[in-house]
């Protein structure tokens, strides 16, 4: 410790003078400015790189770079497609005769990991490996490992064994610690691995689930599933001032993890052992960039000739740096050390003008990049509650449904999202199958007539409850005490007055809301979901009464309607057609007229670029698209220098006037003391 | 005796931290459940079973104070031996060994609290001379009316005009960041050292030069003064050297903090050290880095304060500790 303090100290004070006599607020070394470096800010460090684990956004933003998955999304088609990636095709369903389905999986030929010391530990010992299908098998078994805690375990409980690989691995631990100490793969071994996956040789694997699901596809596009090699996780064990794997991740992606300061910044550069790089006479999909894109996309420049087939990544080097606070990040992209940028609230209005970039930032030379996110945000009720839920029969159907109308969400995403968001006419949004930009939901078109008319109905005229003559009493339960929170939950509340109605704001933290719902003892909430995968099952299941929160589900709503279970059901295994979309349409007729959901908005991004970033399509789903990303370093050098010329005249001006003022006085002191 | 002194206090001392850790533990856990930790660890999208492994491994789903099975199995008697031994063990946000990343955040605290404290001290000694020696002119009457305003002024304040004006109007430094590569540390460091050093010259200035004002009027001065001294050496032998008591017994104190870095100025300047550290550690319910980090600090309290007795010895030999 000391050595490397003494060295901190004694190089922070040399630097010091350096820097003053440099004045330049350049955040970075001076050799680098003529690299195709990508820089852009993170709001808060990566909790984990375990690719089992890793579920937020910023910890995609490495886990994506450095894995590749087996299957990726098209980078420019919408809806959104999927091509493989590590797999030499997209597998399909083979039905079995007990009800089972098998998936077949075979990787490309030549795969390899990124080189690293771990690979010591193989047979015979190298500085890296080739892929092998043994290697998906292994991730699966990490899945399952309790000791890993994997989130996404429950989705994968359909594959044949794998709670009983968890349940023996986790026994055999228990009985003996020194089983528990043995190296991982040895583990994994000797509890006999997961009895529904079949490693076939080196490239194929075979994946049996107990029941249809054929959302299995989109996992596979997720870093949840992609190869990793035991080597990597017995070396980086945390143990003898080693790393621990969940920061040092060795991968097959385009890029490889080269600095992991992961409180002041993150360095990725490209993976040599990439196979887009090792092999790009093999132009595998996803290592080339691709020639076709939606309509807008040759117009927005996506298919410039320029990037059309050039094999990827064209990026030399990805610089992340934390900035906690907006407003700093923000002002550094201003200054152009950022390439990219979210748009901070308090600029906004500066930033955009009527959904499209300000004169004067587009004066600037930058780009704005909207995107409707694969998301819903919704007020919802708890239809085990006795006023608002199904226990209230048709009177509180007519209820929910006038409470529906009287909120205009419109007016929600003005005034708390910038207007940025569009508004929700059902749970799917834009860019799913099944979403149709013609459907008006007849009750989220705000209309306080026609709710006054069916309170009516239901018997609470003028929103007064006729067993104690006074409005009708309901409690709005949110988890977020804040002022701002208020605010907002504050509209719909005033909303529902104009009705007659009393709706009292029931502020609690996150846990005393959890407690709430464990108990049952809520009405009317706010909740949002972010799609892991863009398939329709990933949003109706939220109302699906196998996944009621009462059981510990996403359901909040605790919807359960037998109608609705069997269209789901069915549309859950059916691949999208005109029969899929159907169902749908059917589906949504009955959330329409049985209302668990008052539908908001679906969020919008928006990020603000500067003019020499390229190919920077936002995708939405968690897939990392950096390898496509390019971008134009010595325009970027001349706009720098040009918004960056330091203003030294009041340093001399301050200096000038401090010694005016100080002169008399120490020529009277001096004559006194005399 | 001074022996007996020093263990006394030291005793002392470690009532305090035993004291400090109890109420850190009751504190945390009035406001924050082992649920919310692990929810912050895992995410929003964690389901129940995830949570409920996840407390496992960590030992929270332990009873919290006293386990009438096994009474050394509580999450309290784990707190105390853990801190106890020095066995910090791993973060609740990351999973880090937590001695590790105070190994790593050291290095940036340091490289930000060593020169300031270089800087500041020999800088507010200097102005408060000159401050002195220009007593009763409008120098010293305005100075002291600048350093009161200075100390008036929220450290917050100075650090948010510092990126505005130095940083965004002027352009002379980045906003905020932190890059250990030589070539490139001191443009991150410069602001912060400057927001720093504003921020406290106020209040060692006005200290110091009431010092010395009250020096310059001892007899031993006046003595000086009629022997005919230049007023520079009045100023530096007599006055400044018998001033050094005070200063130094403060300056001493202040040594063991250095270790712990600045919370305000790391967090918002970026610097990847032990004070944005402990402030990660409350916004992301990290228990496990919050106790380790006030643990350090409470240490570092009763090491300024034993520091601080010795120093007295050591500069004024009129001084006994008994």
């Amino acid at each position: 410790m000391t050595a490397a303090v003494k060295g901190c100290g004694g190089r922070a004070a040399l630097a010091l003078l350096l820097a003053i006599a440099a004045c330049t607020n350049d955040p970075y070394p001076q050799a680098d400015a003529g690299k195709k470096i990508f820089y852009t800010a993170y709001g808060e460090a990566p909790k984990t790189l375990d690719p089992a684990v890793a579920y937020s956004t910023v910890d995609h933003m490495v886990t994506g770079a450095v894995h590749e998955n087996l299957l990726q999304y098209h980078f420019l088609e919408r809806p959104y497609r999927l091509i493989p990636g590590l797999l030499e095709s997209v597998p399909e369903p083979e039905p079995l005769p007990d009800g089972h389905v098998r998936y077949r999986l075979r990787l490309r030929d030549g795969l390899r990991f990124a080189p690293d010391d771990c690979f010591r530990l193989s047979e015979p010992p190298g500085p890296w490996r080739e892929v092998r299908a043994a290697d998906v098998a292994f991730q699966l078994m990490r899945l399952a490992d309790p000791a890993v805690n994997s989130p996404v375990a429950p989705t994968f409980v359909r594959i044949v064994g794998f709670v009983g690989f968890a349940e023996r691995l986790d026994g055999m631990r228990k009985a003996d610690a020194d089983f528990a100490a043995e190296r991982i793969d040895r583990q994994y071994a000797a509890a006999g691995g997961i009895a529904g996956v079949h490693v076939l040789g080196p490239r194929d694997l075979e994946i049996e689930l107990s029941e249809p699901y054929p959302q299995l596809r989109y996992w596979l596009a997720m870093e949840f599933t992609t190869p990793v090699a035991w080597e990597a996780v017995a070396w980086w064990d945390g143990q003898e001032g080693r790393d621990g794997y969940a920061e040092h991740p060795v991968g097959t992606g385009p890029f490889r993890l080269a600095v992991y300061d992961k409180r002041s910044r993150i360095v990725l550069e490209p993976n040599p052992s990439w196979h887009g790089i090792l092999h790009p006479e093999q132009r595998a999909p996803g290592t080339v960039y691709p020639a076709e894109g939606e309509p807008g996309d040759r117009k927005a420049g996506y298919l410039a000739p320029a990037y059309v087939g050039r094999p990827l990544p064209f990026l030399e080097r990805v610089e992340y740096r934390l900035d906690k606070e907006d407003i700093p990040a923000f002002a550094k992209f201003l200054q152009g050390y950022y390439d990219v940028t979210g748009i901070v609230e308090e600029s906004f209005d500066r930033m955009v003008k009527e959904g499209a970039l300000s004169p004067e930032m587009a004066a600037l030379d930058m780009a704005l990049e909207k995107a409707v996110q694969p998301s819903v945000y919704y007020l919802g009720f708890n239809m085990e509650d006795a006023v608002v839920g199904a226990r209230g029969g048709e009177r509180a159907k007519r209820l929910r449904q006038a409470m529906s109308l009287a909120i205009d969400s419109r007016e929600f995403t003005r005034i708390f999202q910038n207007g940025r968001g569009i508004p929700a006419e059902s749970p799917l949004p834009p860019g799913i199958f099944g979403y149709d930009a013609g459907y008006l939901n007849p009750y989220r078109q705000p209309d306080l007539e026609r709710a006054a008319a069916l309170l009516r109905e239901a018997g609470y005229a003028g929103g007064l409850d006729p067993a104690s003559g006074r409005p009708l009493h309901l409690t709005f339960d949110t988890q977020d005490t804040s002022a701002r929170g208020r605010l907002r939950y504050q509209l719909f509340v005033d909303a529902w007055r104009r009705l007659g109605l009393d709706v009292e704001i029931a502020a609690t933290t996150y846990n005393q809301f959890q407690d709430k719902v464990r108990r049952g003892a809520y009405q009317v909430f706010m909740w949002g979901w972010v799609a892991d995968y863009p398939d329709p099952e990933n949003f109706l299941f939220l109302l699906w009464s196998r996944m009621a929160r009462s059981e510990g589900g996403p359901n909040t709503a605790n919807f359960a309607d037998p109608r609705y279970d069997a269209l789901f059901l069915r549309m859950r295994d059916m691949p999208d057609g005109p029969a899929r979309l159907a169902l749908i349409g059917e589906m949504r007729a009955l959330l329409e007229d049985e209302c668990p959901w008052i539908e908001l908005f679906h969020p919008e991004s928006f990020a603000l670029l500067h003019g020499w970033v390229h190919n920077a399509k936002p995708l939405g789903m968690s897939f990392s698209t950096l390898k496509y990303r390019d971008v134009d370093p010595g325009e970027r050098a001349a706009k720098r220098q040009a918004w960056n010329r330091p203003v030294l005249w009041p340093a001399w001006v301050l200096a000038g006037l401090g010694l005016l003022a100080l002169a008399p006085a120490v020529v009277e002191r001096l004559r006194r003391s005399r | 005796m001074i022996l007996a002194y020093l263990l006394r206090r030291v005793a002392y001392g470690f009532a305090t931290v035993l004291g400090v850790l109890l109420f850190l533990f009751v504190l945390f856990f009035l406001v924050t459940e082992p649920q919310d930790i692990a929810r912050k660890a895992l995410g929003e999208k964690a389901p129940p079973e995830a949570i409920a492994q996840w407390l496992a491994n960590h030992g929270y789903d332990r009873p919290r104070f006293w386990n009438p099975d096994d009474p050394a199995d509580s999450m309290l008697v784990d707190h105390y031996r853990r801190m106890l031994t020095f066995d910090f063990g791993r973060s609740d946000a990351d999973d880090v060994p937590i001695a590790r990343r105070l190994r790593e955040g050291v290095g940036p605290s340091l490289a930000l609290t060593v020169p300031l404290f270089l800087i500041e001290v020999p800088l507010a000694v200097g102005l408060a001379l000159v401050v002195a020696f220009l007593r009763e002119t409008y120098v010293d009457r305005l100075g002291v009316v600048l350093c009161v305003l200075a100390m008036s002024v929220s450290l917050l304040l100075y650090i948010i005009g510092g990126q505005y004006v130095l940083g965004k109007l002027l352009r002379w430094f980045p906003i905020s960041g932190f890059d250990p590569r030589p070539a490139v540390i001191a443009r991150f460091l410069a602001l912060p050292l400057a927001v720093g050093l504003l921020a406290g010259l106020g209040e060692s200035i006005r200290y110091y030069r009431t010092l010395f004002v009250e020096e310059t009027g001892r007899d031993h001065v006046r003595t000086a003064r009629a022997k005919g001294a230049s007023e520079g050496r009045v100023m530096v032998r007599h006055v400044l050297r018998n001033a050094l008591i005070p200063i130094l017994t403060q300056v001493v104190l202040m040594i063991p903090f250095l270790f712990t870095g600045s919370l305000l100025l790391e967090s918002f300047f970026g610097i990847p050290g032990l004070g944005s550290m402990t402030v990660e550690a409350i916004h992301g319910n990290d228990f496990a880095t919050l106790r380790t980090m006030v643990y350090i600090g409470a240490l570092a309290f009763v090491a300024g304060q034993v520091l601080t007795d010795v120093s007295y010895v050591l500069v004024d030999p009129r001084v006994r500790l008994e």
